[in-house]
């Protein structure tokens, strides 16, 4: 289990994490959100000890020590690879500097690449692949150890729908393969698919945690989404209804002030009568996102 | 050890599989052999238009000119007609027409420039002992007075001996030594920076540093530019031997490493002793400070702006030496022969003129040691915070920065 403790650091005037705890269970999946310049990489940075910070980070009950090393896998914010070697030499060396023998290595290189379908053989050169090629060979290297701690630093950024679902698929195996894992993304899609539990930072201070049922309830079942041949104007007289949004024609969405007004609503709107759609669910986590960065610029 | 291993085998072969590493260690032998080539065709089309024959109708005189006299001559041409001939077709140089007349030897050049001073020296030597035996012969005189006669005056120097002063076989190891130092320092200054910052451009150190301590990385860095090092030396090295050997069975140069074998020796001698430890040492510890200063720059286009100090701190180092070759005994030549950095041109010099005990050798090299590991320490630590500074503050405020903060 990765367990932080209030860690907090400081870089000159700003403060980039302000007394942030949180824990990753083994075989669970953590997402990290929050705008550019949240603090989510510097988190990572601390996990890795790249920086120093004020707080307690363990790994299985122990500080991060070199002896953990061949244990993680990480994929940096800024991909980056040594061009002028080969696929299958750059594999290698990042795989032996995990410990792994080149011979073990090897024979697997070719089911990593089916895996992730990259277009090119082991021998094609770095530098000859596309950006996305060279994004899922870097994958490759930060999985192909399975690695028990797996810290991805917007690991879908720049991948199209096709590839981010070969992404999720080894997560998800890796997940089950016992490994603790955090990544970071701007996708909430990506994170609700993927997550076991969530944080949100937002300038350095963790403005949401817990599992993603647990985060959207916190906001309440807030959001009503019926279908009916009622007018906007008309639903918008119900009781306990903020405001109305019109989803497709026949379909609106309904922002309720009172939860509780849910009942009373469905009653009045149903009249006893069969409605096609009446849906009383929390906020997204996407309306969540931006509801909690709108509370900053507010 | 095993990591620091892996990361030195990776930087050795990518270095040694490139075009520059092939070019740079190549490049001497190709201009040796394109030299070499050069003056043997040169000395090759031009061998027969050197020679010159000897014409006389004297058979003993001409017997005794070619009995002293062997290089360069045609002795096939024996008469005057055979020799313009060989002349007008630019196969002889010249023909020498000996006679005697009235027991008075005489010599006459025939060509189409002035006799080479080689030849002229020797032709007028050989004249003047045939005519002296001639003239001896002709007064009747006894051996004694001809021992008498034969006695010439004595000039002899002699130079009293300096303890600072370098001879011939000192000066030729120390230029060599120096020299070597110097290149090989200014070209992998350059080579240990650009590698250093060139990683730090490309980012791939967050990576790295998740799998190995930054410690261990740079060691293995540093290792593996040591190992290409040690290759281009020992290359030279058995290159040089190769040429020796070649140069050895040349019936060409034979004759000048025989006149020259004490001065080879000798400068072989203060050549491949303690010298090539502080060569290689020297080098070490100039690597170093030129991948601490690749580390510290920005981009990897900074890193030849980078290496300039280390190449500015070398080319002190050997201009330093110059004043002093003639002056081994200074202060400053004793003092900077223990400080790092200087150590490795000074301590050298003084190695070569034998003016150093092996105390003071060892204290010297045990210094440049202890430095070289505490100065390598130093940078491991600060390495992985220096490569993952990646804002844009310049080369000194990283400078400074990096001696500030050394947390």
């Amino acid at each position: 289990m990765l367990s932080i403790q209030h860690i907090s650091k400081q870089f000159g005037p700003v403060k980039a994490l302000n007394d942030v705890s949180f824990e990753v269970p083994n075989g669970q999946i953590l997402g990290l959100i929050g705008q550019n310049g949240a603090g989510k990489s510097t988190t990572f940075h601390s996990i890795l000890n790249f920086i120093q910070y004020d707080g307690t980070i363990r790994w299985q009950g122990k500080p991060l020590s070199p002896a953990d090393f061949d244990t993680i896998g990480y994929l940096p914010e800024e991909r980056s690879l040594m061009t002028k070697l080969t696929i299958e030499q750059q594999i290698v060396y990042l795989a032996r500097l995990k410990d792994q023998s080149a011979k073990d290595i090897r024979p697997r290189i070719d089911d990593w690449l089916g895996r992730f379908a990259v277009k090119g053989t082991r021998k094609s050169r770095i530098n000859d692949l596309s950006k996305g090629n060279q994004q899922k060979v870097q994958l490759i290297c930060t999985l192909i150890h399975h690695p028990k701690l797996l810290i991805l630093d917007e690991p879908f950024s720049g991948l199209d729908p096709v590839n981010a679902d070969l992404l999720k698929q080894a997560i998800l195996r890796a997940r089950d393969d016992g490994a603790a894992i955090i990544f970071s993304s701007h996708d909430m899609e990506n994170v609700s698919a993927l997550c076991d539990q969530l944080v949100m930072l937002r300038k350095g201070d963790m403005v949401l945690h817990g599992t993603l049922a647990e985060v959207r309830n916190q906001f309440g079942k807030t959001e009503l989404y019926v279908t009916t041949d009622w007018s906007a104007d008309r639903l918008a007289t119900l009781p306990g209804v903020g405001r109305v949004d019109l989803r497709q024609p026949g379909q609106y969405l309904l922002h309720l002030t009172d939860p509780a007004a849910g009942p009373t609503i469905f009653a009045e709107l149903t009249q006893g009568h069969y409605i096609e759609e009446f849906s009383q669910q929390p906020p997204t986590l996407d309306e969540i996102f931006r509801m909690k960065v709108s509370e900053d610029h507010a | 050890m095993h990591k620091t291993w892996i990361v030195t085998l990776e930087t050795y072969l990518r270095q040694i599989k490139s075009w520059s590493f092939l070019f740079m260690v190549i490049g001497p032998f190709l201009m040796i052999g394109l030299t070499v080539g050069i003056s043997y065709i040169s000395a090759n089309s031009a061998s027969s238009s050197k020679e010159v024959a000897v014409i006389s109708t004297s058979k003993p005189l001409r017997r005794a000119y070619l009995r002293q006299q062997t290089d360069n001559l045609n002795t096939r041409i024996t008469t005057v007609s055979a020799a313009e001939a060989a002349v007008k077709k630019n196969h002889l140089a010249g023909y020498l027409q000996l006679s005697e007349s009235h027991q008075q030897i005489r010599a006459d050049y025939h060509g189409s420039s002035r006799m080479a001073s080689g030849l002229k020296a020797q032709t007028q030597n050989f004249l003047q002992q045939y005519q002296q035996a001639r003239n001896y012969q002709q007064a009747k005189l006894t051996a004694k007075q001809q021992r008498l006669l034969a006695r010439t005056p004595v000039l002899q120097q002699h130079i009293a001996k300096k303890a600072g002063t370098a001879n011939l076989a000192k000066t030729i190891s120390f230029w060599i030594l120096v020299t070597m130092i110097y290149i090989i320092l200014i070209t992998y200054a350059s080579i240990a920076a650009q590698e250093i910052a060139s990683d730090k451009g490309t980012k791939i150190m967050e990576i790295i540093f998740s799998s190995t301590t930054a410690t261990s990385y740079f060691v293995g860095k540093i290792g593996g530019i040591l190992l290409v090092i040690l290759t281009q030396i020992i290359i030279y090295l058995v290159g040089g031997w190769a040429g020796y050997q070649i140069a050895l069975n040349s019936t060409a140069v034979k004759p000048l490493i025989a006149e020259n074998q004490s001065l080879i020796d000798a400068v072989l001698h203060n050549l491949l002793n303690l010298n090539l430890v502080y060569l290689f040492l020297g080098v070490i510890i100039y690597t170093i400070l030129a991948a601490y200063s690749g580390a510290v720059v920005a981009k990897a286009e900074d890193a030849s702006k980078a290496a300039q100090p280390v190449i500015m701190l070398g080319m002190f180092g050997f201009f330093a030496t110059f004043p002093f070759q003639n002056n081994l005994d200074a202060l400053f030549v004793k003092i900077l022969s223990y400080v790092p950095f200087f150590s490795s041109y000074f301590m050298p010099m003084r190695i070569i003129n034998g003016t150093v005990n092996g105390w003071e050798q060892l204290i010297s090299l045990l210094i440049l040691l202890a430095a070289i590991a505490l100065f390598a320490g130093y940078i491991g630590s600060q390495y992985q915070r220096l490569m993952l500074q990646t804002d844009n503050r310049s080369f000194w405020q990283h400078l400074l920065h990096g001696w500030r903060h050394q947390d």
